[in-house]
């Protein structure tokens, strides 16, 4: 394949992670990776940096939907990013001394937990905890968001077990490529009792910079081809942009179901490629 | 507060705005050329510091080259999520929250020690 119809490809395979990332919710960075490692037989670091710059373009372009909202907690992000940007540092550090063979199967590993979780049900909008921890007292963590015109306030509460994760989040996402906002708003939503909406607004804010933290490590290392990477990003761009237009149309319930199956499939053939190198 | 708010709403909509027409249309200039070009040739970033990888792009950008226009790309779209953490932290100061700006200014140093930290080949 010529250099030119690669970059052509690659370009398509960024608006369609983009277009899923946006109608669906599950990160762009779970079509990249495998995309240009099985496909391309980008080496794997170089697919994990790229893959970052995509999750850093899906997030600023669905950020918009979340701004003035008043929902996302800054106070909290800001907190729970100290984890996360502390975990991306070491998954990125640690990323360049693995073997390839473990990242597919971990990579398998993690897309197929994410895979079966977009099958559950979708979380309440209630506002879980009836008082607010001391901790999160301390750092005021607590707030409110408009709902329907009625001010709803809320209580956090798990704020240690809340940064262990997120911690965790951030490793996973340095050494995967990937947006890791499934673990986020777990850590949010259910250990600290935050809203689910103010989770995804809240993680939507935190995945850039957790990503930005990692992908600076990608970039000065020497791990991002630019033309590949821009090919990626304008197609993540336009995908997510289309997407946004079209989640009103489709029946983005069965088509996120759709696309969990198929995630499914990619994830079973990156842990076959981990563990016998097929 | 609501000014301040707004102040917020304001500065991370412009910079969102800012950063996606600018990011999409440096990488169109540079995979045009790229394509213009014979797209024989897939070239590499230089590995080391922001500051080295902008001044690679810019003498670049001097012969055409479409590294220069995607690299300035990538670097656009890497400070964007810093450029909205410093709202934050902007905004944290106006209201006198020394906490968060403390917190905040932490989260910035992990992100520029990931940048020291690649670029040093660890």
């Amino acid at each position: 394949m010529s250099a030119s119809l690669m970059v052509m490809v690659i370009l398509f395979g960024g608006i369609a992670a983009g277009l899923v990332g946006s109608l669906t919710g599950l990160g762009g960075g779970m079509i990249i990776v495998p995309l240009l490692t099985l496909a391309f037989h980008l080496p794997i670091p170089e697919a994990v940096g790229i893959s970052l710059f995509g999750v850093i373009a899906t997030s600023t372009g669905a950020a918009p939907r979340f701004v003035g909202t008043g929902l996302s907690n800054v106070r909290a992000a800001l907190f729970l990013q100290i984890a996360a940007s502390s975990g991306a540092l070491i998954g990125a550090l640690v990323a360049h001394h693995l073997p390839a063979r473990l990242l597919f199967a971990l990579f398998g590993i993690v897309l197929g937990y994410s895979a079966i979780m977009s099958f559950r049900p979708q979380h309440s909008d209630v506002a879980g905890a009836p008082e607010s921890s001391p901790l999160a007292q301390r750092l005021r963590l607590g707030s409110r968001y408009q709902q329907a015109g009625q001010w709803v306030e809320y209580r956090v509460v798990g704020v240690m077990p809340g940064f262990g994760i997120m911690i965790g989040a951030g490793f996973l996402s340095a050494l995967l490529g990937i947006g890791s906002g499934a673990f986020k708003v777990l850590a949010m939503d259910r250990i600290m009792k935050l809203p689910f909406r103010v989770s995804t607004a809240t993680s939507n804010f935190m995945i850039g910079i957790t990503a930005a933290t990692s992908a600076g490590f990608y970039l000065s290392h020497g791990d991002i081809p630019p033309v590949i990477a821009g090919a990626i990003i304008l197609g993540v761009i336009v995908g997510a942009y289309v997407g946004g237009h079209l989640v009103r149309m489709l029946p983005v319930a069965t088509l996120r179901k759709l696309f969990a199956v198929v995630l499914l499939l990619v994830a079973l053939q990156m842990l076959l490629k981990g563990l016998f190198n097929l | 507060m609501n000014g301040i708010v707004r102040e917020r709403r304001l500065l991370n909509i412009w910079i969102l705005r800012v950063s996606i027409v600018l990011c999409a249309l440096l990488i169109a200039i540079g995979l045009a050329i790229f394509f213009t070009h014979g797209g024989a040739h897939i070239p590499a970033t230089p590995s080391g510091s922001l500051r080295r990888i902008m001044h690679t792009a810019a003498h670049a950008s001097l012969g055409l080259h479409a590294s220069a226009f995607l690299d300035a790309a990538i670097v656009v779209l890497l400070l964007t999520p810093v450029a909205r953490l410093l709202v934050g932290i902007y905004v944290s100061a106006r209201v006198r929250d020394w906490l968060y700006v403390a917190i905040g200014m932490l989260v910035v140093a992990l992100v520029i020690t990931g940048v020291i930290a690649g670029q040093s080949g660890m």
